[in-house]
């Protein structure tokens, strides 16, 4: 396929080559292996909380409800949603740029760099050595392989990053005076905050969690790990909610028939994602002792920050949307968005994807609210706000993306496409029900991280709750599945395009110029530099303390194997 | 070209009335949903 753009008098083009196609072919085929894997344990947990136990018949395969959600949790949250962005951002990065990887062998490297480390962190947690859950805290000790095989998976990304820096570099050259193109601006903006972000993790792993597990240090510092695990966790949402608004800035427009309405707000909202994703991690810990009140407090201010970018992305993509429905006819106040393109199976999973995570934004600010978020911590509030994030905003835009993707990679028409607009509408109906199921039983003081359905302490008027939570999981796992099924038989299917056919990559124009563009908002070195900054402010003074007063004996916190 | 004019005018029109009622309905949602639960809070006692 040729893209063609004529911009400042020159002609770009670039042939996607076979290679090109395979390349990020096989990021898609590992990310859908392990939706497919993780998601099978996704309705064990659902049945369990609605007294249908199923992991009994399951012996000696599977060992527990924790091995399972352990499963669930790292294949769904961390490989999935992995492989399918930096297969996503290559493409992003290639159809960007016009041109091809500077460096393909380097992404090479990194994308076979995360499969050896899926499975060397698999291998462990089949065999029940690794039931940590996919936060993995400390004092609950994995096999050394567990935490090898996450810190490859991370290398890997970050390899793959590099890969799309370079390109950029390479690119930039031929092209001082051009803004970035925004879909392989996002990509970048997104793997620049993941290599921030991870530090924190690649520092627990190395320094504490690894030599742990090998037996060369006795205890470890949950407290310290803790702080560790959420400068990364809390970012990773962005890592997985930022390739799904490349899409609805960058794309989405497009498919509904218009344009982006401001290329200058999307990338002000990229650009400030980038600066704040990281240095808030601590509302993840309102509860943790060790961290004094104003740390946390502090972190409550910046995460509350973080809705503005929020907002100038619910404010552009829906104007974009709504630019696009009213071409197409749409009329009245609200009446518009009837005329978007809903028989569009791509198109409908990302609008239903944006529905739900309005929801999940709502939740967010009282999840970042230091007196609010003690009504709801370690609750299933929690998994019941991040399915809207991770398995709502993400999963279900990416496989709206999938829906032209696959096509495009494999020059086979989407097999049933009305099916595809049946799997978005029942995905969305299943999060419905699971997920305001579990913020309900949260609010009411069910645990999260627990098997209910075995639970003494149930009250009954959980008991309707715990229901809809089995009945919302038994519906996504039928989305599931034919998800899975469609994306295999359009792979598989012996249907080709026809001779003159072909799947068109939805890249949308601006409404407006880009070269008219604020040339700060296309500009690194303020915006890392601010970035650095703002996380020294946030986190350097309480790491430097934690660090100081770490205790690696083993009277600090011995390993611990409840399973 | 007439094509391209009409459209330059409609979106030198075009105001998104819409997107500012949803976002509107959006903000009053959260106030709404977060003032429920912060009255919980207070219905625990405060320190829950």
């Amino acid at each position: 396929m040729a893209t063609r753009e004529e911009g400042r008098g020159m002609l770009a083009t670039y042939d996607v080559t076979k290679t090109d196609k395979r390349f990020i072919g096989a990021h898609i085929l590992v990310a859908v292996i392990a939706l497919s894997i993780g998601s099978l344990f996704g309705p064990l947990q659902a049945f369990q909380f609605s007294g249908v136990d199923l992991y009994p018949y399951l012996q000696p395969v599977f060992k527990s409800y924790y091995q399972g959600l352990t499963i669930h949790g790292v294949l769904n949250a961390l490989v999935w949603t992995t492989f399918f962005i930096t297969g996503f951002f290559t493409l992003t990065t290639i159809l960007g740029f016009k041109r091809g990887l500077r460096y393909p062998k380097l992404n090479r490297v990194g994308f076979w760099t995360m499969v050896a480390g899926l499975v060397m962190a698999a291998i462990p947690i089949l065999l029940d050595e690794a039931t940590v859950l996919y936060t993995f805290y400390p004092p609950l000790q994995a096999n050394w392989a567990f935490y090898t095989g996450l810190t490859l998976v991370v290398v890997g990304s970050w390899i793959e990053g590099y890969g799309f820096f370079f390109t950029y570099r390479a690119w930039r050259k031929e092209n001082p005076d051009t803004r970035t193109p925004f879909i392989a601006f996002g990509g970048l903006v997104t793997m620049a905050m993941w290599q921030f972000a991870t530090l924190g993790i690649a520092v627990e792993i190395l320094t504490m969690l690894l030599p742990w597990s090998l037996g060369l240090i006795e205890g470890t510092d949950p407290q310290l790990a803790r702080t560790y695990f959420w400068f990364t966790g809390h970012p990773l949402v962005y890592f997985w909610l930022l390739p799904a608004y490349v899409s609805w800035y960058g794309m989405l427009p497009k498919q509904a028939g218009g344009k982006l309405f401001s290329d200058s707000l999307a990338r002000l909202a990229m650009w400030l994602f980038l600066l704040l994703s990281v240095p808030l991690g601590f509302h993840h810990q309102f509860v943790d002792p060790g961290i004094p009140a104003g740390w946390k407090y502090i972190h409550a201010v910046l995460t509350y920050s973080v809705f503005l970018p929020s907002m100038l992305t619910a404010f552009t993509v829906i104007a974009s949307l709504e630019r696009a429905a009213r071409k197409r006819g749409g009329r009245g106040l609200f009446g518009w968005v009837r005329a978007l393109p809903w028989s569009n199976g791509s198109v409908a999973a990302q609008l239903l994807a944006g529905i739900l995570f309005m929801f999940g934004g709502i939740g967010g600010l009282t999840n970042a609210s230091y007196n609010v978020n003690l009504v709801i911590h370690n609750t299933t509030w929690v998994p019941g706000h991040f399915h809207l994030t991770v398995a709502s905003a993400a999963t279900l835009s990416f496989m709206g993306i999938s829906y032209w993707l696959v096509p495009w990679i494999t020059g086979k028409p989407l097999w049933k496409p009305r099916l595809a607009v049946i799997q978005t509408w029942t995905w969305f109906i299943g999060m419905l029900i699971f997920s305001n199921a579990m913020h309900v039983l949260g609010l009411l003081g069910a645990p999260r991280r627990t098997p209910l359905g075995v639970a003494p302490y149930v009250s009954e008027e959980w008991s309707g709750h715990l229901l809809r939570v089995g009945l919302g999981g038994a519906i996504l796992f039928v989305s599931a599945v034919m998800f899975v099924w469609i994306v295999a038989r359009t792979t598989w299917g012996k249907e080709r395009l026809g001779a003159n056919e072909e799947i068109e990559v939805p890249i949308a124009e601006s409404e407006q110029d880009p070269q008219l563009t604020p040339l700060w908002l296309d500009r690194w070195v303020p915006w890392i530099v601010g970035t650095v900054l703002l996380i020294l402010v946030a986190y350097g003074p309480q790491l430097i303390d934690q660090i100081a007063n770490i205790d690696l004996g083993s009277g600090q916190a011995p390993s611990i194997r409840p399973w | 070209m007439a094509d391209e004019q009409e459209t330059e005018a409609e979106a030198e029109e075009f105001h998104p009335r819409g997107t500012v009622a949803i976002l509107v309905m959006f903000v009053l949602a959260i106030i709404i949903l977060w003032g429920s639960v912060y009255v919980i809070l207070l219905s625990r006692g405060v320190t829950v």
